[in-house]
């Protein structure tokens, strides 16, 4: 049954804790990180939790978690997804986004440069040479806006862009610097440019193979928080289509992302709890959602 | 006389034939030791039934899973009410429990979606939830299972390494249960395609673009050769045509089709949606010598392709596949 759109201000609902940070870190491998449900440590899910032990003052464990990031870093300055691939990835902007206090200064200075020296390859001009030399045409603005690829040497999509921004738009009001600021506004242009057509985003282009693309819920509300501050009519678009998103539907993950992507724009009903029956199956899923309690209570981690 | 070639013209064609010397460095898969089989059985809907119809696909083929560990691939892509994007819970469960009782020492469900991240969302979506007991026990996310470095035996991709799921590595049989769709970038997406599911994106990302940029062809045929105990169960009770695998329109047909040889399994498939299999770049690639996908060579049982084949819809790039009456 779909309810219908809330307005900002409605009546606050019961807070809701689906998992607590004792069992959080009930949860915690061995070796500092956390699996994404069960098995061996992965840094996304690890970056998250932390996030969320520490928004909770509970700095033991993070420091553990924080020491099995430090531990997998890479020489070329990015992290792996989990220990043993022997790839950087766009998971080096989840780690960015924890901070020189947090991750070191050194380290977190070499995540910022593995981010501005990343770009989709699209936007590569060994590419689009390639492309010229073929015949191929691409689609305006395809190419003309740089975001970030989940893994190098592939093209830019929306949700690491997103995550890029986040890291960056921190680090540029931490310590202002046009080359990041450029790669932000660059990155928000690719956002805008792939809004699709109802509101919204879908993970890539809004018009593959020229038809029309449909939005998720979870890459609308990142892609809004990656926005905050701007003003264009895609954005006006993606909070309506946010909005319904978040009365419908019933993925933690989405809700999460959700939530964020509207309370950064103004738009998250005033005391929002996510509705009951919504599954938190992951640690990604629980400590997100601690964050994101967090940050509507003022201890706002990707901002602060 | 011959036509003058434009730069780009030479160009691409250097790099044609480049590619071409390349490939004599891959090993392309043995010629079957005996004839591979497929049957197509009749399944006319979701219901009961198709439990029968799960037992009968391993008697046919006389599956020895006794002790093995199996793990079920099925097709989770996006959910849309009304539409048929999935494989159709009723059928995974109704392998799940003939597996079982054929003896497997364990039968897990394992999917690794490419598109969205929610995969258990998209299960729950899908009814996986509500028609198999106790999912969550015996599901792996493949998207963010453990994994190991693996190096493939063939290089169609120029992948040098993979980083692939132990939940597949360690199967004693997987079994891939695609859904019968046309695709709007090869042309038919069936057992071989499915595999890309078990790609984590938790390291390559969603969608697993690097894949694409590697080559979605020579990825299928790498990804095939990488897996040696495989059987294909394709769900043809209601497939998808046209804009597949997502934006297509429900095809209901009624079948089952399967077998030990997922490329004869596939080029059956083919045939029966009037597809040309010889035309499909991943069979071609896969099969090297064309003797796992002729039709002279695969013994087929149960209903024969004639009694129960109909055109799929095929969207203007891939109308070219369509095989001759």
């Amino acid at each position: 049954m779909k309810a219908g759109v809330p307005e900002v201000g409605a009546a606050p609902r019961q807070p809701c804790h689906p998992m607590s940070i004792e069992a959080l870190i009930g949860r915690q491998n061995r070796d500092g990180g956390w699996p994404y449900s069960r098995g061996g440590s992965w840094t996304e899910p690890t970056v998250y939790a932390v996030m969320a032990l520490l928004s909770a003052g509970q700095t033991a464990s993070a420091r553990r978690g924080l020491a099995f990031l430090g531990s997998i870093a890479r020489s070329d300055g990015g992290w792996p997804p989990c220990p043993g691939v022997e790839m950087s990835t766009w998971v080096t902007a989840m780690v960015a986004l924890l901070g020189p206090n947090q991750i070191g200064a050194a380290l977190h200075e070499r995540a910022i440069r593995w981010l501005l020296d990343t770009a989709g390859e699209e936007s590569s001009s060994v590419f689009r040479f390639r492309e010229w030399l073929l015949g191929n045409t691409m689609p305006a603005g395809d190419a003309k806006f740089p975001g970030w690829p989940w893994i190098p040497s592939n093209a830019g999509w929306a949700a690491p862009t997103s995550i890029a921004i986040l890291a960056l738009d921190k680090e540029d009001r931490r310590q202002p610097s046009p080359r990041v600021r450029n790669r932000v506004n660059a990155g928000r242009q690719f956002l805008l440019d792939r809004a699709c057509d109802g509101g919204g985003w879908n993970y890539g282009s809004a018009h593959p193979l020229g038809y029309s693309s449909l939005a998720y819920p979870e890459t609308t509300g990142l892609a809004l928080a990656a926005l905050h501050g701007v003003r264009a009519p895609q954005v006006d678009r993606a909070l309506v289509a946010a909005q319904r998103f978040l009365a419908e539907c019933r993925s933690a993950d989405a809700l999460n992302w959700l939530r964020f992507g509207l309370r950064v724009h103004g738009k998250l009903p005033a005391g929002y709890c996510t509705p009951s029956g919504v599954e938190f199956r992951t640690i990604p899923e629980t400590s997100l959602d601690l964050v994101m309690t967090a940050a509507e209570q003022g201890r706002d981690f990707f901002w602060a | 006389m011959h036509p003058k070639l434009t730069r780009r013209q030479w160009i691409a064609g250097s790099a044609g034939a480049t590619l071409l010397a390349g490939c004599n460095a891959n090993r392309p898969p043995a010629a079957p030791a005996a004839p591979p089989q497929v049957s197509i059985l009749r399944a006319p809907a979701y219901d009961q039934s198709v439990y029968q119809t799960m037992r009968r696909v391993l008697a046919t083929h006389r599956l020895d899973v006794r002790g093995l560990t199996v793990v079920l691939k099925p097709n989770l892509v996006e959910f849309e009410p009304g539409s048929s994007i999935n494989t159709h819970p009723l059928l995974v469960h109704a392998a799940y429990e003939a597996f079982l009782a054929a003896g497997a020492a364990s039968v897990r469900i394992a999917e690794g979606p490419g598109h969205r991240r929610i995969t258990l969302d998209l299960a729950e979506a899908a009814g996986f939830f509500r028609i198999v007991p106790k999912f969550e026990d015996v599901f792996v996310d493949l998207n963010v299972d453990d994994v190991t470095r693996v190096r493939p035996r063939t290089q169609f991709s120029g992948l040098q390494k993979w980083y692939l799921p132990n939940t597949i590595l360690g199967a004693g049989l997987l079994v891939s249960m695609p859904k019968m769709k046309t695709h709007h970038l090869v042309g038919a997406t069936l057992s071989m395609k499915n595999l890309f599911g078990t790609v984590p994106g938790a390291i390559y990302g969603w969608p697993k673009n690097a894949l694409h940029w590697a080559g979605i062809a020579e990825c299928i045929a790498d990804l095939h050769a990488i897996y040696p105990r495989k059987f294909a169960i394709v769900d043809g009770i209601v497939g998808m045509d046209g804009n597949g695998p997502i934006q297509g329109d429900a095809k209901p047909l009624g079948i089952v089709v399967a077998g030990s040889d997922p490329l004869a399994v596939d080029a059956t498939c083919c045939r029966v949606m009037r597809i040309d299999p010889f035309r499909v770049g991943y069979l071609r690639l896969a099969a090297a010598d064309l003797t796992h996908i002729a039709d002279q060579s695969i013994v087929q049982t149960g209903e024969t392709i004639a009694s129960v084949a109909t055109p799929f819809a095929l969207v203007p790039g891939f109308r070219n596949l369509r095989l001759a009456p």
